[in-house]
């Protein structure tokens, strides 16, 4: 069960922001402090780019889909919620969707818009904003994409840091997690190697208790409704994120949890197959997708 | 292994006037408007062309890339060469089934000259000092007969014009000829881009500056990456060679020859029917001699190189020295005497296909010798305006990625890596790094990246770097190994290359690692060649239980051999200190 402190209007942990700032000149070095995340923004990015071409096989004509072979998110609105550098925001901005980064450190936001100033082809569809997600929701815009990547094990009130992202889509809109399991292996390999041992990664980055694991997330999106569009009707009639699992799995078309695997051989990160046996102990990506309006009334 | 390559003719800038250019000219470009590219590909030789051809061709990323190639030299000239038929270009290289395939992919290869090119179908390659051989066949392989040979052997220029004509018709890639680049340097600025400035007075800024420019790459230079490497004190003599038509009772001209010389190899590469192309790494000094004598001295020569022994062709060379030094350079007469004289001493048959001067037996239509294909066929002519020669070099640069100051740069091709061309695997190397780079790039912006990162570029250095270091200090060890006479290492090479003959499936792994069986980059997809001459090596492996046994033996009275030979050389060694002790006395 994911810790809920629903009292506070804030999920911005202050030293967590403080330590972030303090790297913040160190993002765009690929073989720095953050050189983990540049080898895992691939990965990030092949699992979106799949998820998306999938559900859009689902629903759009074949020869549709096929045509945006590359810009597979044209047209989209994507929120990408703790951008820091705008590592995951400029890959996003490429592949066509019309992206907003925001990020509670002031000093993140500088470095990522002068780092897309850099390339012209970012300019048209990228824009940052030094923000919290939750002030975002007095805005009336809703996105079609919200990620959020290895954010969740930072903020202080994961149960709130979700209602928001959740919050924040459109109706059949898809939500990209990426995080950290609490796991034995986990402490291990990102607390005791990476911070501890070979110093690859600074120390206090991670705090084990915040690390979450993929069940929670099930069990959270199990039970999260989103706020009925008309008042009366009240929660009853709208269905759950995940309706039902089988053997502990979500189903296809509703949510998907991945593994990511570090080979440090090859410096790059491997996207687990579906259900591969212990790839979600450390890394792992996770989607879902809000019920579409019709569905969430009917069902 | 025995074909070449020869390196990419790309633009050869001098490092000193780039140099000079960065120094007079000020900041005033950066504030000049610049235009801005995708890709800059400096240099269009056939490795640069067909990188751009590689990234034009993939229509699906028209919208995601600008490609600019950049090239000093008149690429009109190699787009318009029509040279008549029968005479063939000095520069072949020996494109491997894996680079055709390529090509194929890209959609240059139908734009070449097929009339122009010859499959390879078998090669011979023995030891100059011991004759130990090595034959590489189709058959071997598991390849049928019929298929297109081990590699085909295709003029430089050919190809290069084939990879223009395929950009013609490529609209997202822009030409740039006749413009120097008279310096690179990136903007001023924290993560700036590479800006190329053009003697035309143009600045190209761009994403990712890529150096396909040749052994001294001005990329290279403005990356700082440092080399490592050796010059090999040998330079290579290439020419097109005319040759009668081989008899009704031979196979066609599709064998390839080289001999392994202790000055260096010789390959005999056949181009047509009647026409070969040589590469002969020598001695510079016999390279020089070679060059200034009339070119049918050359053409014996070349006649003699393969075939008469080492102790009269290493005589024949010193002639020719001598005669050069003294002013005098040996006329035709003088070295047909010679080359008479040492046939008659070393009783070669006339009849035989080792006699190059004794005999006519070769002109006339009769049943050949029995070992006419043991030798390639007799040269009778050079074209002319074809000899050249080229020092070796040995270079392999520290990483193919720039970093800091120099990041968003990447190397291929000769900018990267030059090797001896003993194996042929110059160009081959050159184009498998363009298919690698072409695929990472493509890999690259499906997943949004930023195509100059270093994180983009990692997988190329990854697949690239070990693999073309292994080819190339194969080639270095081959020639380094070759290089010597010294009794010893001739017999133990010897027995290394007779047991490397039994041993089929090695011989097979061997070629398919040079590229024989062309590879695709999806494992899955392997096509139904692939597959059955895998079979078939397996199924050699069993077979070659047996012949280890064979192997064995050969081993054994090779070690033999050795012992016996060093026992030989412990005797003389004895008996000539006696000799002296008794004078001393």
């Amino acid at each position: 069960m994911l810790p809920t402190r629903l009292l506070r209007s804030s999920t911005i942990n202050a030293s967590e922001i403080a330590h972030f700032s303090r790297l913040s000149a160190e993002w765009w070095n690929e073989r720095g402090e953050f050189s983990f995340l540049h080898q895992m923004n691939p990965v990030r990015m092949q699992f979106i780019r799949e998820k998306l071409t999938e559900t859009a096989y689902d629903e759009l004509p074949e020869e549709a889909v096929n045509a945006r072979n590359v810009k597979i998110l044209e047209g989209l609105d994507v929120l990408d919620v703790g951008c820091g550098g705008g590592l995951l925001s400029e890959s996003l901005a490429r592949l066509g969707a019309r992206t907003t980064g925001i990020d509670a450190s002031e000093s993140n936001i500088a470095i990522a818009k002068h780092h897309a100033s850099l390339d012209s082809r970012l300019s048209q569809n990228l824009t940052y904003e030094h923000a919290p997600a939750e002030s975002l929701l007095q805005d009336p815009k809703r996105y079609d994409v919200v990620c959020s990547m290895e954010v969740l094990e930072h903020v202080d009130n994961p149960a709130m840091f979700l209602k928001t992202c959740a919050e924040l889509l459109k109706p059949s809109g898809h939500l990209f997690l990426s995080t950290i399991s609490r796991t034995p292996l986990s402490y291990f390999l990102t607390i005791l190697m990476a911070e501890k041992v070979l110093r690859r990664v600074s120390d206090g980055t991670h705090t084990y208790s915040k690390f979450i694991n993929p069940s929670e997330l099930l069990e959270f999106f199990q039970k999260y409704r989103s706020p009925s569009p008309a008042a009366e009707d009240q929660a009853t009639q709208i269905r759950p994120w995940i309706t039902r699992l089988y053997n502990g799995e979500p189903t296809r078309k509703e949510a998907e949890i991945r593994g990511m695997i570090y080979n440090p051989l090859s410096a790059s990160w491997i996207l687990a197959p579906r259900g591969a046996w212990g790839a979600t102990e450390c890394n792992y990506l996770f989607w879902v997708r809000k019920p579409a309006l019709i569905d969430a009334i009917s069902s | 292994m025995s074909l070449l390559a020869i390196g990419s003719s790309a633009s050869r800038l001098s490092f000193k006037s780039l140099r000079n250019a960065s120094l007079n000219y000020p900041r005033r470009f950066i504030s000049t408007a610049n235009e801005e590219f995708d890709v800059v590909v400096v240099g269009g030789g056939p490795v640069g062309l067909a990188l751009a051809s590689a990234l034009g061709s993939k229509t699906e990323l028209q919208n995601s890339l600008k490609i600019a190639l950049v090239e000093a030299g008149d690429l009109s000239k190699i787009r318009d060469w029509s040279p008549p038929p029968g005479t063939f270009s000095n520069r072949v290289v020996s494109l491997t089934n894996a680079s055709q395939t390529f090509l194929q992919d890209i959609g240059s290869w139908k734009h070449v000259e097929k009339e122009r090119t010859a499959p390879i179908e078998e090669m011979q390659v023995w030891d100059g000092v011991s004759d130990a051989r090595i034959t590489f066949s189709m058959s071997e392989l598991g390849l049928p007969a019929s298929s297109d040979g081990m590699a085909r052997l295709t003029e430089t220029l050919n190809l290069q014009r084939s990879l223009l004509r395929h950009l013609n018709i490529t609209p997202t890639v822009e030409l740039t000829d006749k413009s120097k680049v008279m310096s690179i340097t990136s903007e001023e600025i924290p993560g700036g881009w590479p800006l190329v400035h053009l003697d035309t007075g143009r600045v190209l800024k761009t994403r990712l500056l890529v150096g396909a420019d040749g052994p001294n790459s001005p990329v290279r230079s403005f990356a700082k990456i440092s080399s490592y490497g050796w010059s090999y004190d040998t330079q290579a003599i290439v020419c097109t060679m005319d040759h009668l038509p081989k008899g009704p009772f031979l196979s066609p001209n599709t064998t390839a020859y080289q001999r392994f010389l202790p000055t260096g190899p010789i390959a005999f590469l056949p181009v047509s029917a009647t026409a070969s192309s040589l590469v002969w790494s020598t001695t510079p000094s016999l390279a020089t001699a070679l060059k200034a004598s009339e070119p049918s001295v050359l053409a014996r020569m070349i006649n003699a190189a393969f075939r008469l022994p080492d102790v009269s062709i290493r005589y024949l060379h010193d002639r020719i020295l001598e005669a050069h030094q003294s002013g005098k350079p040996i006329t035709d007469e003088e070295i047909k005497a010679e080359i008479s004289w040492r046939e008659q001493s070393h009783s070669i048959d006339r009849t035989s296909a080792y006699s190059s001067v004794t005999t006519e037996a070769s002109a006339s239509p009769g049943i050949p010798p029995l070992d006419a294909e043991m030798v390639p066929p007799t040269v009778t002519s050079i074209q002319t305006g074809t000899i050249a020669s080229f020092p070796l070099r040995y270079n392999h640069t520290e990483a193919y990625i720039g970093e800091g100051q120099g990041s968003r740069t990447v190397l291929v091709g000769d900018a990267a890596h030059t090797i001896h061309p003993l194996a042929g695997q110059g160009l081959n190397l050159g184009l498998g790094d363009v298919e690698c780079l072409a695929r990472c790039i493509h890999d690259s912006i499906l997943q949004g990246g930023d195509i100059g990162s270093y994180t983009s570029l990692l997988p190329y250095t990854q697949e690239r770097y070990f693999e073309n270091h292994k080819i190339m200090s194969a080639c270095d060890k081959l020639h380094k190994l070759y290089h010597t006479t010294s009794a010893p290492v001739v017999q133990l090479r010897s027995v290394g290359l007779e047991i490397l003959n039994e041993l089929d499936s090695l011989k097979a792994a061997i070629m398919m690692s040079a590229g024989s069986v062309s590879r695709t980059d999806r494992p899955l997809s392997y096509n139904s060649d692939t597959r059955a001459a895998m079979f078939n090596l397996a199924a050699k492996g069993v077979e070659n239980i047996r012949t280890a046994a064979h192997v064995a033996g050969v081993v054994k009275s090779g070690l033999a051999g050795l012992a016996a030979n060093v026992l030989q050389n412990l005797a003389k060694a004895a008996s000539s200190a006696q000799q002296e002790q008794r004078k001393d006395v």
